[in-house]
């Protein structure tokens, strides 16, 4: 199959199901002109390693002639002028960008409900929230609308929606993944990542979008690794670190079907260790400090003069919540008080959750403390809904990297296994989860089971 | 009780004239590098239309993230730092921001760094910190257009301590600044870049800023108007507020801006963007090794090295340019005698014109050119300054114009001999009254000499040769 045909087959997909799943915010007009393109050099044999795949993008990566809209009205008319360093990337790799999926208002969320063009169903999980932010590119790749898709991750973004809708997710190392071109939700702590229906394609978009952009402070300068290439299933006497304190927050009937995926880990030869994380709930505070600051900070430039709207007076509630907290805390007279302490309080969690992991090769545990809820249920509390990030956002804290990857079901709902690992070992990270992938079977196998 | 009032302000009233005025200074300079501070557009936005030297980092496009900071920007404000004796910050420096809303701020905040340099001083006037910003674009409030061509600009900013006393020794301190700045040839050269706020207050009363000065003149009246209004307020017994001032240019005063009790506050946080700067002490000393000696301190070895008067040692070193001819002349021209040449001709003519030096075409060859004339009497002092006039005037060499004006000094007796015998016969009358005791008469007789000769005679040989012939 051509690149053409299997655009146009996704196309046709997309146009059946999506008014449905609503994945996509905007589809990319010049796809299938694009895709001819490819296949013409995939037939002079120049076509590079994303020759012709589908390439699905969230809403806050700038693809230049696309609109980033972020999921909300502020930003409802921005068609970005240029490409983000990963789009540039994907492009020169001859990935096609089909289109522009559905996320959170600003990545501002954990059910992709928050969105100003309506809430995306899961796929995988009919009547229940994808997870979020990244709740469009998780459900186009769990819909077969895409090879893979780009996501955001500030405290969970890619990894919640992965595991709700049952498909491979990673964030990378903090400053691994040049972030120009990403619109920010907090500067210090997102990172873009792929989220993709394999180990493999998840390797493959990573080893594209990953490595040093001299024009970017804060990305990291080391060799670039061919991941997709190093990718083994022999996980022999790799040291999987185990915490109880990950018990104490999670549904137990999450907690069994990981436990399971820890045993198969087991019989493919991976020893599981305990591992200590005492202030495992303490980071949703700093982390939530964190955004909001940093939030208010990233949305000052929303001021209606260029973009068309004011944010403060067209974004929803949970935006609009984040960036008056920030913009309190911010004060002079608090930034000592809450600020500078979430700054403080977040080297400990670091220095913990790098300890926990200096015994061993990776730490194994749930993604998502609860099944995901049923749309439309009225959640009014936000602390119970920032409760979906508590395991998540300790990796963005300490900068480190975590792939998720389905590790079963609850309830029939995709039970994703998070795999954290020491920053830039992402190898080990997509070695467990390629193995536990082939001890499975695929996707399709295991919803028969 | 009116009676009370009264006197109290009476007494406030002679106390005002003795009060201490206390004047500090925040100055910024754009810094001219080629590229902004945070991207690669370029920085020479008057030269083009407006919104064209931009791209997606200066006009704070969603998605955009700072380059790292400009290298050359850097090392810029470590050299004025210690241009002004600064002590280099060792520890991480934080670029912060700085939020405000206002239309020419694309991001919504300004970055700026914490301080660079700390605790220098300047003519006995402490320097508090030097620090980099970033300029934001131009606002125009009645088209309500911005043109972002200037956003991202480097600006170097020089805190100083509140140790001014009088708006005098502010323009003093103004100008000694500026001559410091250009000396390090790291600010643009063009001029009017300049913006300062300035804290004022008198003695006992509240610290009033005041924002939109642009040149050391403004400075100066802005001041001159602040100290009246104030002192007005106290002599009436009216407090001082506390307060933010805008200085009105063109009508000379300043005006509310707002009150202390509206005081923005910028939630500063260290921008998550950019690491934050570490200056090594390998930099330091290899910034330290190029720098140009501070214009005080030349101005000390000119007169030690050269014993040339501390008056021309500081006209010569005003401008850098100035002082490397002067030094360059020095080699082959005995100092003392280019050192008022120097001060008297050169500058002189440059203050006429309101030129630099820089820009006045002249070079250190020319200059010793003419000096070396003038020694071996070939040019006349008066030639001299008229052959600086015409490089600057007409921008050809000091041959040329030596050449062209016929102004080589006329060495032949018999033509000047010639000229004497004719202003003689011709000024009988004032000849007659040099004759009869009226010594001063004489030197109308040499000034015909002198015309005749298009003063190209040495009036001292003429002089002499009037006194022989009319002796006899």
């Amino acid at each position: 199959m051509d690149a053409e045909e299997k655009v146009s087959r996704y196309l046709e997909k997309i146009k059946k199901e999506d008014k449905k799943i609503k994945a996509f915010i905007e589809l990319n007009p010049n796809v299938l002109e694009e895709a001819r393109e490819i296949d013409r050099k995939i037939k002079q044999r120049k076509a590079g390693t994303l020759a012709g795949l589908a390439i699905a993008i969230k809403s806050n990566i700038n693809v230049r002639g696309l609109r980033a809209t972020c999921a909300s009205k502020t930003l409802e008319n921005y068609v970005s002028a240029y490409d983000a360093t990963v789009i540039e990337r994907i492009k020169r790799e001859d990935g096609v960008i089909i289109g522009m999926t559905n996320m959170d208002e600003f990545a501002c969320g954990s059910s992709g409900e928050t969105s100003y063009f309506g809430p995306t169903q899961n796929p995988a999980a009919p009547g229940r929230i994808p997870g979020g932010s990244s709740s469009g590119s998780a459900a186009a790749v769990a819909a077969q609308f895409c090879d893979i898709a780009l996501g955001s991750d500030t405290g969970g973004s890619i990894r919640n929606p992965a595991s709700h809708c049952g498909v491979v997710g990673l964030k990378p190392t903090y400053g691994l993944v040049p972030r120009y071109g990403l619109i920010d939700l907090a500067m210090s702590l997102d990172q873009i990542g792929p989220i993709a229906r394999d180990v493999y394609f998840t390797a493959l978009m990573l080893e594209v979008i990953a490595g040093y952009n001299p024009m970017e402070c804060t990305t990291i300068n080391v060799p670039k690794q061919e991941y997709s290439k190093n990718l083994s299933r022999n996980i022999a006497g790799y040291k999987i670190g185990f915490a109880r304190e990950f018990e104490e927050f999670t549904d137990p009937k999450i907690m069994g079907v990981i436990k399971n995926s820890l045993k198969k880990l087991e019989n493919l030869g991976a020893e599981i260790v305990d591992v200590q994380l005492p202030n495992l709930g303490k980071g949703l505070s700093t982390y939530y400090l964190t955004v909001f600051v940093e939030f208010f900070s990233a949305t000052r430039k929303f001021d209606g003069r260029r973009y068309g709207y004011k944010i403060e007076e067209v974004c929803g509630r949970e935006v609009l919540r984040r960036i008056l907290l920030g913009k309190y805390i911010s004060q002079k007279e608090y930034s000592g008080k809450y600020y500078k302490k979430a700054l403080q309080f977040r080297s400990l969690i670091k220095q913990e959750l790098l300890a926990a992991l200096s015994g061993v090769d990776v730490i194994a545990g749930p993604t998502v403390p609860k099944l995901p809820h049923e749309l439309g249920t009225k959640i009014e509390d936000p602390l119970i809904m920032y409760g979906y990030d508590v395991l998540t956002v300790p990796a963005n804290l300490a900068g480190i990297p975590g792939g998720v990857i389905k590790a079963g079901e609850a309830e029939g709902i995709p039970v994703g296994l998070q795999i954290q690992g020491k920053p830039l070992e992402e190898q080990r990270i997509l070695n467990v989860m390629y193995a536990l992938e082939s001890n499975s079977g695929s996707r399709h196998d295991e919803k028969r089971i | 009780m009116r009676d009370d009032e009264q006197s109290e302000s009476e007494r406030n009233a002679e106390r005002w004239i003795e009060m201490k005025v206390i004047i500090g200074f925040e100055i910024h300079e754009q810094l001219n590098t080629k590229t902004k501070l945070y991207c690669d557009s370029p920085t020479n936005y008057r030269d083009v239309p407006p919104n064209t030297h931009v791209c997606e980092v200066c006009t704070g496009m969603p998605g955009a993230k700072p380059y790292p900071v400009n290298q050359d920007a850097i090392d810029a404000a470590v050299e004025i730092a210690l241009m002004l004796n600064c002590e280099i910050v060792k520890e991480p420096i934080y670029i912060q921001r700085k939020h405000y809303d206002y239309p020419d701020l694309p991001s919504g905040y300004q970055r700026t760094s914490l301080p660079i340099g700390r605790n220098g001083s300047l003519s006995g006037i402490g320097i508090w910190e030097v620090h980099l910003e970033e300029d934001p674009g131009k606002y125009d409030p009645i088209t309500g257009k911005v043109d972002y061509n200037r956003s991202g600009v480097p600006l170097v900013e020089v805190v100083t301590a509140p140790e001014i006393y009088s708006p005098e020794d502010a323009r003093n301190f103004l100008r000694e600044l500026t001559k410091v700045l250009s000396y390090t040839g790291k600010v643009r050269p063009e001029g009017g870049t300049m913006r300062t706020d300035t804290n004022i207050s008198i003695e006992g009363g509240a610290r009033v800023e005041i924002k939109n000065i642009n040149s050391i003149k403004g400075a100066y009246r802005a001041l001159k108007f602040e100290i009246t209004r104030q002192k007005n307020l106290r002599k009436r017994g009216v407090a001082v507020k506390r307060e933010t001032r805008a200085f009105l240019e063109a009508q000379m005063i300043t005006k509310t801006m707002r009150v202390k009790e509206e005081a923005e506050d910028y939630r500063y946080i260290p921008d998550p963007d950019i690491p934050p700067l570490v200056i090594t002490s390998a930099k330091i000393e290899s910034i330290k090794k190029t720098m140009p000696e501070a214009p005080h301190l030349k101005e000390q070895r000119f007169i030690r090295q050269y014993g040339i008067k501390k008056d021309d040692a500081w006209a010569i070193t005003g401008e850098i340019e100035m002082a490397d001819a002067f030094e360059e002349v020095c080699k082959e021209i005995d100092p003392k005698t280019a050192a008022p040449f120097f001060r008297h001709i050169i500058k002189k003519k440059l203050n006429f014109d309101n030129k630099t030096f820089s820009e006045s075409g002249l070079t250190a060859g020319d200059i010793t050119t003419i000096l070396k004339s003038m020694n071996l009497g070939e040019l006349t002092a008066s030639s001299g300054e008229l052959v600086i006039r015409g490089i600057i005037e007409e921008h050809k060499p000091a041959l040329h114009i030596i050449e062209e004006k016929g102004l080589k000094r006329i060495t032949e007796k018999d033509v000047v001999e010639k000229a004497v015998e004719e202003a003689i016969a011709e000024n009988q009358r004032a000849v007659q009254d040099y004759l009869s005791g009226k010594v001063e008469a004489l030197n109308f007789v040499v000034g015909s000499v002198m015309r005749k000769t298009r003063g190209r005679a040495d009036a001292q040989t003429v002089l002499e040769m009037l006194k022989r012939k009319l002796e006899k």
